[in-house]
């Protein structure tokens, strides 16, 4: 049983570096979608970032529609460079998070924080549960999410408006 | 008996609820615009719409607004056509849909609906989590159509609204009772103890009133008594008489003061004291009363608050809030008008900064209450590295990491410290400028009333001058609370809110008006096309047919998620069917009793719950009239008796918080014998041999084997070896009752999903 759990875990081509993406090119279809290529046949993929904040850009997971790991990108440098735009382009889509520009209103209602802001993608509110608080990331952003599961991302508080920088005070270290 | 369906139950209130929360909270509207339905329709060839949701992103992922309508032969799309904000509404056939494929994102999700195999997809709608629950609906309902079924709903406008408000309803239910309402419903629970409200406040009227006189009566005897005593007008005697009677009137006022406040504090402390008795028994008696669907959505340690501190809260409003908030208004005005009678100038320097005062006194609790937020915040953090480290002191010390540790909680500690110093930064400097403020009227009463007392200006007597120093004084009080009262208010009303949001949910199960009683219950459980689903649209029993006589064993085996517990949820009637029956000795599980019918059945889940108390209370939960020699029996059926005997209380010692002090085996074996001793005729056991070592599960094995003797069983277990002796075998994937028949006849088939679980199980053993 454990030999067999050595075994898998071993499996998915962790050799000793080199290019270990070599046989693989990406496209992106009209759809918008990813495919990967690879011993001559072609999957429909998503892309997961395994660090989506430690290190957005690297790690990717290639996951295909019965999200089993068919790769898993370490740098896009190691791909052709029209894979590494077409994975790029994807990862826009799969790394999609509201990126805050202003803090308008912080407002406690029973049981609930009402937030109203501006983001770079529209005008939006949101609430999130009062003894949940912002995240701090480890670039200095900060990462709110809503009771839906909506991402509300500050690249950067302190740069912020002197008003949002207030209103959020209470929330940064 | 009218055919409940979960989706088109949703009761007219709950769809209010909802639409309040979607308008209040997400800006976005709350049901599709009846402008663009008929549009949609009309492009549908004259379809209804079935089934919709926003779709809030665009394709370079900006926030839109877009809606995507099911029909029953099309879905429609409508976008704003960006130059004249006018709808662009396209349509396609469903028959043309291959696949439905939705890809989740951080923060947004992506649903692709692909046409013939080449063709560029159908549609691509990108949308965030916050619709997520609409879309699913639709992508449901598109999934299931292309495996041949046909989910019907007839309320697109409740579900939409569900699906968008859910997560806020859950976080909070009751947004349509503002805060007034709030307050006056509260103020409604005082009304059984009118009367000794009456004389609470009574006592209160008196205890200020009261204390206006000894002010007015030093002025009183500086301008009448003494000094006319000095200046020789009054003579001597008189004025020692006058002085005496008013030493006199002086005790008698604190004297009535004093019994009054003991009057007025007892009985308002007694009177909050029985309001909040009143909200926690109808709390927790409205709790008990209340489905599970409520529990798995609400936290627990959230509904426990509402029961201790929020009514503990309550109390503190309803006894002294109430009185102190408004005696502190009487106080001020009465004050006010006191000090402009007395004399109209000086009273008006007194007067005027008084709401300078109490607005002061409200931004700073403003200010307070952001630097507490902030330091609950960090002080989080704190109990965080607590409750991680302490309960996880093996890892730490198995990978060597307190030096670590003893720096984070360190780092923590010094953070939390720096906000707790500048709360105290702020209010020790607050109250000393605010009082220094105070005195500095007093000193600009001076210097009002010095030359007026020495003869220049308006004449002032010295009385007067006392009397107005003195009431100067007492303004400090009713300031304070005065420029408390938005907090106080708000607080209360939170408390309130969370507690009137529990007693306004109404139980999901409900008794008939003349319930049935089965009297014996004889076992037989019939399903009759059941159906059901917690959130009315994603089903996780899809038509399960069966037909049980008393006494079989039913073993339950699938994968996990295939809706084995959901089933026997079901027989116990945790939940209501979205469709189909459910029939106990051929009566439906709806007309019974509910009280009457549990008691018939038995559970033994995989984790026993233990209740705080002995052995013996423990093993009487369900029969507390049980001899012991019953419950001996029971224990001893159930393999138990041996090892409560070895310990040192026998069966008199008490289990912890869930059991605590007994190992897994012991806590089954427990729980085996309350259900040995409660007799039920239908059981159900939950993996009752999950975790626990061989020689435990023999004994378990056996404890079983007597319990399920003569009654209606049904087992799931994940190891088909304790299922050997079940008399059938239902495999349950995805929602289906799949196969069905003995060990061995399930073993006959040749790719069979039972055999090959076995087969799979014997590799790893």
């Amino acid at each position: 049983m454990t030999e067999a759990l050595f075994e898998r875990e071993r499996s998915p081509g962790e050799g000793a570096g080199g290019p270990r993406h070599a046989g693989l090119a990406l496209a992106r279809q009209a759809d918008g979608r990813l495919t990967a290529q690879r011993e001559g046949r072609s999957h429909a993929v998503w892309v997961r970032p395994a660090f989506p904040w430690t290190e957005p850009a690297r790690f990717l997971s290639l996951r295909d529609e019965d999200e089993e790991e068919l790769a898993l990108i370490e740098d896009a440098a190691s791909l052709d460079p029209v894979s590494r735009v077409a994975l790029e382009e994807a990862l826009v889509v799969a790394g999609f998070v509201l990126e805050v520009t202003r803090v308008v209103a912080v407002e406690e209602e029973v049981e609930v924080r009402h937030w109203t802001v501006e983001t770079r993608q529209g005008p939006r509110s949101f609430q999130t549960r009062l003894d949940e608080w912002p995240r701090s990331l480890p670039h200095g952003g900060l990462l709110i999410r809503d009771v839906a599961g909506d991402l509300y991302h500050f690249r950067d508080p302190a740069a912020l408006d002197r008003e949002s920088r207030a209103l959020l005070w209470v929330f940064v270290d | 008996m009218p055919e409940r369906l979960g989706i088109t139950n949703m009761d007219s209130s709950l769809l209010d609820t909802n639409r309040d929360i979607i308008a209040r909270y997400t800006g976005q509207p709350s049901r599709l615009p009846a402008e663009l339905r008929r549009r949609i329709e009309q492009a549908m060839d004259g379809d209804p719409v079935q089934l919709y949701a926003l779709v809030d992103l665009d394709h370079a992922l900006r926030l839109t607004e877009s809606w995507l309508a099911l029909g029953p032969r099309h879905v429609a799309l409508a976008r704003r056509v960006p130059d004249d904000w006018s709808w662009d509404v396209r349509t396609f056939e469903r028959a043309r849909i291959t696949v439905v494929h939705e890809a989740p994102g951080l923060s947004a999700s992506t649903l692709t609906l692909v046409g013939a195999p080449g063709d560029p997809p159908l549609a691509v709608l990108r949308f965030t989590h916050r619709q997520r629950g609409a879309v699913e609906n639709l992508r449901f309902v598109l999934e299931e159509a292309l495996e041949g079924r046909a989910p019907t709903s007839d309320d697109p406008d409740a579900l939409y609204a569900d699906g968008v408000a859910r997560p806020i309803r859950d976080a909070q239910a009751l947004v349509a009772g503002r805060d007034t309402a709030v307050l006056r419903r509260l103020l409604g629970y005082l009304r059984p103890y009118r009367v000794p409200l009456a004389w609470g406040m009574g006592a209160a009227v008196v205890i200020t009133g009261v204390s206006l006189v000894p002010p007015y009566l030093a002025g009183y005897l500086i301008d009448r008594v003494i000094r006319p005593a000095q200046t020789g007008a009054v003579p001597a005697a008189r004025a020692t008489a006058i002085a005496w009677l008013a030493v006199s009137a002086m005790a008698l006022v604190y004297l009535v003061r004093q019994g009054a406040a003991v009057v007025r504090l007892r009985l308002l402390a007694v009177l909050g004291e029985w309001v909040a008795r009143d909200l926690r028994g109808e709390l927790y008696e409205h709790l008990q009363r209340l489905s599970l669907a409520f529990f798995a959505r609400k936290r627990t340690g959230g509904l426990i608050t509402r029961v201790s501190s929020d009514t503990d809260r309550l109390w503190d409003f309803l006894a002294f809030g109430v009185v102190d908030v408004s005696l502190s208004l009487v106080m001020l005005v009465g004050l006010s008008a006191v000090l402009l009678t007395l004399d109209w100038r000086l009273g008006l320097v007194m007067t005027l900064p008084v709401p300078v005062f109490c607005w002061a006194i409200y931004r700073y609790g403003e200010a307070l209450a952001r630097l507490c937020l902030r330091a609950w915040r960090k002080w989080s953090r704190v109990t965080d590295v607590l409750s991680d480290t302490i309960p996880g002191v093996r890892v730490v010390k198995a990978f060597n990491q307190e030096a670590r540790e003893v720096r984070r909680f360190g780092e923590h500690n010094d953070d939390v410290t720096r906000e707790f110093n500048r709360i105290h930064g702020l209010w020790t400097t607050f109250w000393p400028v605010l009082m220094l403020g105070v005195h500095g009227t007093t000193v600009v009463v001076w210097a009002f009333a010095v030359p007026r007392l020495l003869g220049s200006g308006a004449a002032l007597s010295a009385g007067t001058f006392v009397s107005f120093l003195l009431y100067t004084t007492m303004f400090v009080a009713p300031i304070e609370v005065i420029g408390q009262v938005a907090r106080t208010m708000n607080r209360a009303t939170t408390s309130a809110h969370r507690v009137f949001e529990v007693l306004d949910t109404e139980p999901d199960i409900t008794d008939v008006g003349d319930p049935v009683r089965l009297e014996p219950v004889k076992g037989r459980v019939t399903f009759e096309n059941v159906t059901f689903g917690y959130d009315g649209v994603r089903q996780v029993l899809k038509g399960v047919n069966f037909d049980v006589a008393p006494g079989e064993l039913i073993g339950l085996v699938g994968p996990s998620g295939g809706g084995k517990s959901t089933l026997v949820s079901l027989i116990a009637r945790f939940y209501d069917v979205t469709g189909g029956r459910v029939l106990v000795d051929g009566v439906d599980v709806r007309v019974l009793d509910s009280g009457h019918y549990r008691r018939q059945i038995g559970m033994v889940l995989q984790d026993p719950y233990l209740f705080h108390g002995t052995v013996l209370e423990n093993i009487r939960y369900g029969l507390p009239e049980a001899g012991l020699a019953e419950v001996v029996a029971a224990a001893k059926a159930a393999n138990a008796h041996d090892f409560i005997c070895k310990l040192q209380h026998g069966y008199d010692t008490v289990v912890g918080e869930r059991g605590q002090t007994l190992s897994g085996g012991e806590r089954q074996r427990v729980s085996i014998a309350r259900a040995v001793l409660h007799d039920p005729q239908i059981l159900v056991l939950d993996e009752a041999t999950s975790s626990v070592d061989t020689e435990t599960e023999r004994e378990i094995q056996q404890a079983l084997e007597r319990l399920i003797a003569g009654r209606t069983v049904f087992a799931i277990a994940h190891r088909l070896s304790t299922l050997r002796k079940a008399s059938r075998l239902f495999v349950i994937e995805d929602g289906c009752l799949t196969e069905c028949g003995t060990h061995h006849e399930l073993m006959q088939h040749p790719d069979g999903t039972y055999r090959r679980l076995v087969e799979l199980q014997m590799q790893l053993q």
